[in-house]
């Protein structure tokens, strides 16, 4: 598992935060030993004892997800680690058979939906799952990046739903449809949820330009 | 309501006018008009005893948004006791209650329901904008879904500041609110029966103004009649400089686009109340959610 | 004469009837959209948004100080869980050490919010289910005294901000702790009292038992946390199967329910977990060390280092969590909520499919659902 370490900060990011995060993670792992004296958790202290090595926190699970979907057949790709958390990305054709299996394969069991976010990058939108389980402490984030450059003029990023076989995720996809923009294909009722059903562009995205009228005369670029 | 009702009544305006929309169920009588000035006469005499009274006893809607609601039934509860103060009795209907206290954020989507609340309610009725939200938008001030300073949609009697406001602070609202209806003279109030309706009305569909709906509306029309007056094709494209256009260049067809496009103002309410059906139809089919 | 019940088929229809946004019992703004056959609900679809105030917009167009602020209005009734988990997640992206006094008294502020969310879920549950005037005073008497512990600490009534990125904001006088150990001891008479009125009351019993029973498979489809999981059998409870912060150092259980809960167990999950925050905060004060209590300067141009992070904590309606990524600016790039309050509202049609209409107050009530938790 450690060998694959430098090869993934060798890798070229598609994030200028990824960009960032290699250099950012040292420091803040050279705060981690001071980090140890404070009263630990002993029970999830897996990665802690690992802290006193300079090398950035790798925890023992690291990569056993890539590893696991690779022997089903599913191709992933490893991104920098999220809080020592194993971070992969996979392409919006497997997604749904990659998820199936973390979740009812006995070996993994990662059965519950924390969160689908939707995040705008510079040059990709983001459709972020965060998956725990109910029964081990494994956890895993699974990003499904679709590139600007992809999606048509006037159209919406598009990401396969997984609201037909995990209702958690029902709620989540509308809401992130309705913030951010990515349609999630085959969902059983893609509408907006919180948002008027009417309403007009996708208020996370950063080219989103606010309503100015007489409920809200206010210039929105002023900071009162 | 508009001047040309003033001016069908034969009697100035010191007499009760019926409204447009109920005249064709209720009339006037002789007696009423004696029955009114008599009040108008005594009201001098009267309003103080009676304003005693109905100040004791104003009855708060149970209307909580948010925050500002928890510290609305605390309140009620027994270490501030509003009931005090003789308005303890939380009613849940708009139709049993005196003042409406929007506890808590007012968004473009329940706006409506609060406008429609406020209209519901019988007059005399008042209104405490409690809490920062609802005064400017307070902590949301520049948010895009917050309706920013809830007297852009209903009349507003007393601002109480706060985020949220302590108890002692809704007391105290409370109790400004109450001189407010002891100085009131109550014929002066009634007069303006019929004016006490929402400031501006909002579109629950889009969260927007429906006056500017309506202007988005008539914009249209105006430039698909204009377009098929110079038979040129294509409506859907091209509409604000057609509309400029119009504006512009046809001085002769300004009157009948007016008419035409006044039934054109009222279809977005129509157009909700379609929607709200289509809209139930298509929840019934959808199973799934 | 014995009459013959005959039993003929009638023929129905559905009705659909909207429920809320203002209703006295959907506690704020919820809308549900009931389709009815008589009086069994068949389908209901939830209307959210009402109360959608845009604060993940927010969190990307405010500073980290200015944020820090707002977001105890993401879930009013615990106010310190939303800070706590926006500061977990800030301090591990940014490496901050907190000080062991810090994370001592976050605990213990945070458990007290736990009781005071708990209190008034009671409250206005009881509301709910129709005892309008009477039991409510009660719950609320001990809350009234929670909330002054808390402005004395915090110098507010309900919106603290108190716990900041990288520790806590004030440190309490021994005489705090000495009214707080003071309401601890008499708080626990004050719950028997709370039981004796509704644990073996017949008609709350007949309102609850056997109403809304949440099977576990149901819930882990939807990912429903919190009181409402752990009643039907499962054991996830963030601060013993993920402790973060002190909690592997304090000394308390897992409360879970062999069978697979109903509306009752669900309050009686409650009850328990206040009495536990009691013995929790008890082992916070004996512990509580001396020394620092802020790992990070509080300024209006703080920074946090680049990078992402998903923490979470444990808020008395399930695991609220902070997804944030920074880019090392002063303001966020984006910020993501896991609302325990919108992933449980989710299992509302499957729990009401089938009951009578009388029974969706109590049942929704039971979720312990917080608008603005759900909307944002």
């Amino acid at each position: 598992m450690t060998d694959e370490k430098p090869s993934e900060a060798e890798k070229p990011e598609e994030k200028k935060a990824e960009a960032a995060k290699p250099e950012a993670a040292k420091p803040a792992d050279a705060a981690k030993p001071a980090d140890a004296a404070k009263p630990a958790a002993p029970a999830a202290a897996a990665p802690k004892p690992a802290a006193k090595a300079p090398e950035p926190v790798i925890p023992a699970t690291a990569g056993k997800f890539e590893q696991f979907l690779k022997e089903h057949g599913i191709p992933s790709e490893r991104l920098p680690l999220s809080l020592t958390i194993e971070t992969i990305a996979v392409s919006g054709d497997v997604l749904q058979s990659a998820l199936r299996l973390l979740r009812n394969s006995s070996e993994v069991q990662l059965d519950l939906l924390l969160t689908v976010s939707g995040v705008e990058s510079n040059d990709t939108f983001d459709s972020v799952y965060h998956l725990w389980s109910y029964s081990n402490l494994d956890e895993l984030v699974i990003k499904v990046l679709v590139k600007k450059s992809d999606v048509p003029e006037g159209d919406l990023p598009a990401v396969p739903s997984i609201a037909n076989f995990w209702s958690a995720a029902n709620w989540h996809e509308r809401e992130t449809y309705d913030l951010m923009g990515i349609r999630y294909a085959n969902h059983p009722y893609m509408r907006r949820i919180l948002n008027p059903w009417d309403w007009e562009g996708y208020p996370l995205r950063r080219d989103y330009k606010q309503l100015v009228d007489s409920l809200n005369d206010k210039n929105p670029h002023s900071m009162r | 309501m508009s001047q040309g009702n003033m001016s069908t009544s034969a009697k100035p305006n010191t007499n009760p006018v019926v409204p447009e929309e109920i005249r064709d169920s209720v009339s006037i009588s002789s007696i009423d008009f004696m029955i009114d000035a008599l009040g108008q006469m005594l009201s001098p005499v009267l309003s103080p005893v009676a304003n005693l009274a109905r100040s004791n006893s104003v009855w708060p809607m149970t209307f909580g948004t948010s925050c500002c609601a928890i510290e609305m039934i605390s309140v009620g509860m027994s270490a501030f006791d509003i009931s005090r103060f003789g308005s303890e009795v939380f009613r849940a209907t708009p139709r049993q209650a005196d003042m409406i206290i929007t506890a808590g954020t007012i968004t473009r989507k329940m706006a409506p329901a609060l406008i429609t609340l406020y209209e519901q309610m019988p007059e005399p009725k008042y209104v405490i904008a409690m809490g920062a939200c609802t005064i400017t938008g307070g902590m949301f001030n520049d948010s895009y879904s917050v309706v920013q300073g809830v007297d852009r949609i209903i009349p507003v009697d007393v601002f109480l500041p706060g985020c949220p406001p302590r108890p002692e602070g809704i007391l105290d609202a409370l109790l400004k609110l109450q001189q407010k209806i002891r100085t009131e003279n109550y014929a002066d109030r009634r007069k303006k029966l019929y004016a006490q309706t929402s400031v501006r009305k909002v579109d629950y569909d889009t969260g927007r103004p429906l006056e500017d709906l309506i202007g988005v509306v008539q914009e249209d029309t105006n430039a698909a009649l204009s377009s098929g007056q110079e038979a040129i094709g294509d409506v859907a494209k091209g509409i604000s400089p057609k509309a400029e256009e119009a504006k512009t260049v046809a001085t002769k067809p300004v009157a009948p686009k007016v008419e035409v496009a006044k039934p054109e103002v009222t279809s977005p309410e129509a157009k909700k109340v379609e929607n709200t059906k289509d809209e139930a139809a298509e929840k019934a089919d959808d199973k799934s959610v | 004469m014995a009459t013959e019940i005959q039993e003929i088929d009638l023929k129905t229809d559905e009705m659909i009837i909207n429920m809320g946004p203002q209703h006295p019992a959907t506690h704020g703004v919820l809308r549900l959209l009931l389709t009815l056959d008589g009086e069994t609900v068949k389908h209901t679809e939830p209307v959210l948004g009402h109360l959608h105030r845009g604060q993940e917009w927010q969190g990307q167009n405010r500073t980290w100080f200015q944020y820090q602020a707002l977001i105890d209005r993401v879930d009013y009734l615990s106010g310190m869980f939303t800070s706590w988990a926006m500061a977990r997640a800030c301090e591990e992206i940014d490496g901050t050490v907190v000080p062991p006094r810090a994370e001592y008294l976050r605990v213990m502020v945070s458990e007290m919010n736990r009781i005071t969310s708990h209190l008034l879920w009671l409250g206005t549950y009881l509301i709910d289910l129709g005892a309008m005037f009477g039991f409510p005073f009660y719950p609320f008497r001990e809350r009234e005294k929670l909330f002054d512990l808390f402005e004395e600490i915090a110098g507010q009534r309900m919106m603290f901000n108190y716990i900041r990125i990288g520790g806590v904001v004030r440190d309490p006088k021994p005489e705090w702790l000495d009214k707080l150990k003071r309401f601890l001891d008499e708080f626990p008479d004050r719950i028997d009292e709370y039981e004796t009125i509704v644990t073996q009351n017949p008609i709350f019993l007949k309102r609850t038992k056997d109403v809304g029973i949440l099977t576990q498979a149901v819930a882990k489809d939807y990912g429903v946390t919190g009181p409402c999981i752990r009643s039907s059998g499962i054991p996830l409870d963030l601060r013993r199967t993920k402790p973060y912060s002190v909690y592997p150092e304090l000394k308390f259980d897992v409360i879970t329910f062999d069978k697979e809960g109903d509306t009752w167990d669900r309050y009686m999950a409650r009850i328990l977990e206040m009495r536990q925050s009691i013995e929790i905060i008890r082992q916070c004060i004996d512990k509580l060390p001396s020394g620092d209590i802020m790992g990070k300067k509080q300024m209006a141009g703080m920074r946090i280092k680049a990078g992402e992070g998903f923490s979470a904590v444990e808020s008395p309606r399930g695991i609220l969590g902070c997804y944030v990524i920074s880019g090392g600016g002063e303001k966020a790039l984006r910020f993501r909520w896991r609302n325990p309050s919108f992933c449980n509202l989710a299992i509302l049609p499957e729990l009401l499919k089938g009951c009578p209409l009388s029974d969706i107050m109590a049942i929704f009530g039971s979720i312990d659902v917080i608008l603005p938790d759900v909307d944002r």
